[in-house]
């Protein structure tokens, strides 16, 4: 998709939706994205206009307009630069996500489970990011935390922050697949080794950028494994960038694999990873 | 026969004292469910599904629906996603019935990329126009919605408008074990109308405020449905994901979801009294007793095939005697 088919996706009300219909929050801001890295200034301010009026009362972002929760999608808002997306609300978004984790490292869940006799999983030691308040740490909003407060933490170096991406990296090295790689967040499910996914492999290895870990060798493997077999759009664009952190992306690759970009966040995120892979890389700095 | 616990005969009991101080009776019609014999995925698959739907006196003209398979994961060979021969079948069969319109929807728990994974089910080649006809409910407009019966701890239940605005909701899930209730049919199937894009992948609020509960709220949210379980090749073992294919040969339907998953049950030899949700479920017009589910087509008795359940889930197992 061109630059200027994503333009004319670009709903009235200044946001972009999935597919077809009402504006989210998650193909706004990679549309937006976008738009921005492709210089498209006017159709980028009606996006991140859409973006700010989202913003809850909490500094976090809904879905969509009008779903009273604020979610994992403010890891995505908290990607724009404060330049972008103004100082006040991409502070507050930072605050959330430093507020915000998985409710197995709360200490009243963690209180619970020591007066039942239930001793700590490795993997719940550190704390990750849920996809919505009141529930558990996964692969994917974990992995997008990471990437914003990554990016933010060089921006303003902070302990505080410097600390939430450690623990969140080693929360994604403990969630790791046996044989490499990541699924959505549970790697051993009732005693059974679980297989990883092409999609969350990209985006763990794109979080844990920089990091050098035995365990690493063998997500990296994953990866280029899946990527030589992609069959998903939204896989091929997480797992480019996440070898792409790491310096490992092949030569060639899926070049005679054409894929269909069925939704608006694949496209987008197709645009910007080229853009990546040419230098132009919005996910860290 | 089911063996009725201490704790089902005094809820009965209780029941029968209060209809018995009525001045009139209370009629409480049965559900119908139907056993059908299937034993392939071919063509006469077609006409099974057409003759359950008359059977079953379905009148759907001028009314739109929604069918509900259940997508998992990427293997078009395993047993783990709704075989789309059977929803093309049924598709084909409500249209034939008069449908206005008939869509298929599905909102997976682990993948997002929904579209490739029903490309990699088979569903594309399987389906003709399926991406026209195909809603991803992860991703559909969602409306809030306070169901009349609430069982769950859950603050908020955000809805796809596809399926609210659906006359009938068709559940057409896999016949499988699961690894943490039981059985997963056509209740738990509606785990995939909760957006994703609202409660995240896996739709990880609804465990921490209850499985159980959170089936039997969905199945309080939808009074319009029809279930027509695929159980030509289920799953047993460690369901729903990791177990193996089993080859039982039928299709089991009706309009009443607890009482086709508490057939479905006697039919895996699990005991579906030991079920939460079917039993938070159950009401005057939801029926989980053999006695008040009048069987069409086969006999349980002549289908039977106990599935292997996961260590955890053991038992479950229908008692035998």
């Amino acid at each position: 998709m061109s630059i200027s088919t994503l333009i004319s996706s670009q709903n009235p009300d200044g946001g972009f939706p999935y597919r077809r219909g009402k504006s989210w929050t998650e193909p706004t801001v990679y549309a937006t994205l976008a738009l921005l890295a492709a210089g498209e200034l006017p159709a980028a301010r009606k996006g991140l206009d859409w973006i700010r009026a989202a913003q809850r009362p909490d500094g976090g972002f809904p879905p969509q307009i009008g779903i009273d929760e604020s979610t994992w999608v403010t890891a995505l808002v908290a990607l724009f630069s404060p330049e972008e997306i103004g100082q006040p609300e991409h502070d507050r978004a930072i605050q959330w996500l430093l507020t915000v984790s998985g409710e197995e490292s709360s200490s009243i869940y963690r209180v619970r489970q020591f007066l039942l006799g239930v001793p700590r999983n490795a993997d719940q030691k550190d704390p990750g990011w849920p996809w919505m308040p009141g529930a558990a740490s996964w692969v994917g909003p974990t992995s997008l935390a990471i990437l914003a407060l990554d990016r933010e933490n060089v921006r303003k170096p902070d302990q505080r922050i410097r600390e939430r991406v450690q623990a969140g990296r080693r929360f994604l090295l403990a969630r790791m697949c046996g044989e490499g790689g990541w699924n959505h967040g549970s790697s051993r499910a009732t005693g059974y080794e679980s297989r990883p996914y092409p999609e969350t492999t990209g985006m763990a290895l794109a979080a844990l950028r920089g990091v050098s870990s035995p365990k690493l060798d063998l997500a990296l493997a994953a990866g280029k494994r899946f990527l030589q077999d992609c069959r998903s759009a939204d896989a091929r664009n997480w797992l480019t960038l996440g070898l792409l952190a790491h310096g490992q992306l092949p030569e060639g690759f899926c070049s005679n694999q054409p894929l269909d970009y069925r939704t608006l966040p694949e496209t987008s995120l197709n645009l910007l990873v080229a853009g990546a892979a040419k230098g132009n890389n919005l996910f860290w700095s | 026969m089911t063996q009725i616990s201490r704790r089902e005969f005094l809820s009965a009991t209780a029941a029968t004292a209060v209809l018995a101080g009525c001045s009139r009776s209370v009629p409480m019609p049965p559900s119908h469910v139907s056993i059908v014999r299937a034993p392939a995925y071919d063509q006469t698959i077609y006409d099974t599904v057409r003759r359950i739907l008359v059977e079953h006196r379905v009148d759907v003209r001028g009314r739109s629906v929604v069918l509900k398979p259940n997508l998992v994961e990427f293997e078009a060979d395993s047993s783990i996603n709704t075989h789309p021969l059977l929803v093309h079948a049924a598709f084909e069969a409500f249209t034939a019935l008069g449908a206005s319109s008939v869509r298929i929807a599905e909102g997976p728990g682990h993948r997002r990329n929904t579209y490739d994974l029903a490309d990699a089910a088979g569903y594309f080649k399987i389906v003709p126009r399926f991406e026209d006809l195909f809603v991803d409910l992860n991703l559909d407009d969602v409306t809030r919605i306070h169901p009349e019966r609430q069982f769950s701890r859950l603050r908020k239940l955000y809805l796809p408008n596809t399926v609210l605005g659906a006359d009938l909701l068709v559940s057409l899930p896999k016949m499988k074990t699961h690894h943490w209730t039981g059985a997963t049919l056509s209740m738990k199937n509606l785990f995939g109308v909760v957006p994703s894009g609202v409660y995240g992948w896996p739709k990880n609020p609804l465990h921490w405020a209850g499985i159980h509960e959170c089936i039997a709220d969905l199945h309080a949210a939808f009074p319009r449905q029809f279930a027509i379980v695929d159980g030509i090749v289920g799953m047993e073992g460690d369901g729903p994901i990791q177990g193996v294919p089993k080859r039982v040969g039928i299709l089991v339907a009706g309009n009443d979801p607890v009482a086709v998953d508490a057939t479905c049950c006697r039919i895996m030899q699990i005991e579906p009294l030991k079920i939460d949700y079917l039993r938070l479920a159950r009401s005057v017009s939801s029926h989980l007793l053999e006695t008040n589910i009048h069987q069409l087509g086969e006999k349980i008795e002549t289908v039977t095939t106990p599935f292997d359940l996961a260590p955890g889930v053991a038992h479950f197992r229908m008692e035998r005697g």
